[in-house]
């Protein structure tokens, strides 16, 4: 009914100009619309960088185990917080730090910093770590690596999963798990970003009883009806999200064998300056 | 009812009586939810908790306001033929940009909302509003209608939300309300609340009352 009251009113074209003009239509409106978006997505910009890469800290600092979800900290505080306890150095394949990309930009001010960022190093076979440094005691000023935390990248079921994994200066035992970024399914795979799954990774181990490398992996279904000594590798499953888990373990046993040689000079108490 | 529509569809008596039905008409008497049932999906993903709701519910409104009221200003000029795929690229632009500005400015709440936001898109009611109201109504009450429409969908959010905050985790709007001594004399939170069919029954009571109250009933007006 509202069709024939518009071409009523556009004065009955022939078949041909009313072609012609449908796509003269759809040309401007995708032009305004594509005007719109680009001006939204290249204003807002700044804001949506800044808020991730809070968010990214914020992750660490919950994987670390320093604050908790529920504490709901302010921005500035995950700033301080961040800045205070962590620190971004990269290593080599031999799990030693490299000093040069990391002390040279000790400046107070972040903008005179060289950008620390994830994707460099891959070019230069170097790896990102972040290391949790804690006062030895207060007097001194002497810091001790409390944890260190792992980037995770991991296929998923739908898209990559991103997250955090840290673990204990034991080189052994997890600390915390979290995900910052994923695209799986709400309610099912979607699950991994919460607070009961990520749990059961505290305290679990990634070496078996012997002390060899197995990594950690997502149970199907409770890791408590697993053999004993499988348990300690294994956290509890998601149930209707089978796949997830699935390349979760392989994605989790990837990143950890990438970091295998931090984890055994952890293992062998070399601490990490 | 029917006269009140033709009041609607006629632009020349543009009172603020009827401005305001059209208005309150989407919020009460054909609620999108309760009495329209549309927009469910979105309606059970986002109301475990108050704010995301009422986040959920603000966007929607604005969308659907927002396209009601540049469809209804195109309205002449749209070409029948590409009708709907004009009015999903406006609508579509809108939720993109809202998207946007959700994750610049209220970063945690558009994480929790996840791909709902996006999925504004798909609702119905904004396609809705547009196909039904804003092509044969000049912009003003466009804008009123699609206005109206977005807050009665927030309204019943917020009613499902509420209750299902507060059975499923014993909270309203983040603080507890149910007392310890409650929960030390055996009372537990609902867990089938916080799960996707709570919201059904949520949905389901609430379509039951307003449908029991007289001279609102879907079935009466058949």
């Amino acid at each position: 009914m509202s069709d024939s009251s518009i071409s009523d009113k556009s004065g009955l074209p022939s078949k041909r100009n009313e072609r012609i003009y449908a796509l003269k239509f759809a040309a401007v409106i995708s032009f305004v619309c594509c005007m719109l978006l680009t001006g939204a997505s290249v204003g807002l910009k700044g804001y949506q960088l800044e808020n991730m890469e809070l968010d990214r800290q914020k992750n660490i600092l919950e994987a670390a185990g320093i604050i908790h979800q529920e504490d709901n900290p302010s921005k500035i505080q995950i700033r301080q917080i961040y800045r205070e306890k962590i620190e971004e150095v990269y290593v080599n394949q031999d799990g030693s730090t490299v000093a040069d990309k990391t002390k040279a930009e000790e400046s107070p001010e972040p903008e005179n910093r060289l950008p620390f960022s994830e994707d460099l190093p891959k070019s230069e076979n170097l790896l990102p770590l972040y290391l949790y440094k804690e006062y030895a005691d207060a007097q001194s000023g002497l810091k001790f690596v409390k944890a260190y935390i792992i980037p995770v990248e991991s296929r998923g079921l739908w898209g990559k999963i991103y997250g955090y994994l840290a673990f204990e200066n034991d080189g052994v035992t997890i600390a915390g798990f979290t995900v910052y970024s994923h695209s799986e399914t709400p309610g099912l795979g979607g699950e991994i970003e919460k607070a009961w799954f990520q749990k059961n990774f505290v305290g679990k181990k990634i070496v078996d009883s012997a002390n060899d490398f197995v990594s950690i992996s997502i149970a199907k279904g409770q890791a408590s009806t697993l053999p004993e000594d499988e348990r300690q590798n294994y956290v509890d499953g998601i149930s209707g999200a089978t796949l997830t888990g699935k390349y979760l373990t392989q994605g989790l046993k990837k990143n950890l064998e990438q970091y295998e040689a931090v984890s055994v000079r952890f293992r062998q108490g070399k601490q990490l300056e | 009812m029917n006269s009140e529509q033709k009041n609607d569809n006629a632009s020349s008596v543009l009172n603020a009586l009827d401005l305001w039905k059209v208005f309150a008409k989407g919020i009460w008497k054909e609620n999108p939810v309760a009495y329209q049932v549309l927009g469910i999906c979105s309606a059970l993903a986002v109301t475990v908790q108050m704010k995301t709701a009422i986040v959920m519910g603000i966007a929607l409104s604005l969308v659907t306001g927002a396209s009601s009221l540049i469809i209804s200003l195109l309205r002449k000029k749209i070409p029948p033929t590409i009708r709907i795929i004009v009015e999903l690229a406006v609508i579509a632009s809108l939720v993109i940009v809202t998207d946007q500005i959700l994750k610049a400015f209220l970063f945690d709440i558009s994480k929790q909302l996840s791909v709902f936001v996006g999925l504004i898109i798909t609702n119905c009611i904004v396609l809705g509003r547009a196909e039904s109201f804003a092509l044969a109504n000049p912009p003003v009450p466009s804008l009123l209608d699609g206005l109206g429409n977005g807050a009665g969908y927030a309204l019943v959010l917020m009613i499902v939300a509420f209750v299902r905050e507060l059975l499923g985790s014993g909270k309203i709007s983040g603080f507890s309300v149910v007392p310890q001594w409650l929960f030390d004399a055996g009372y537990s939170n609902m867990g089938l609340m916080v799960l996707a069919p709570g919201a059904f029954f949520v949905i389901g009571f609430l379509v039951w009352i307003k449908n029991s109250i007289q001279g609102v009933s879907h079935e009466e007006k058949i």
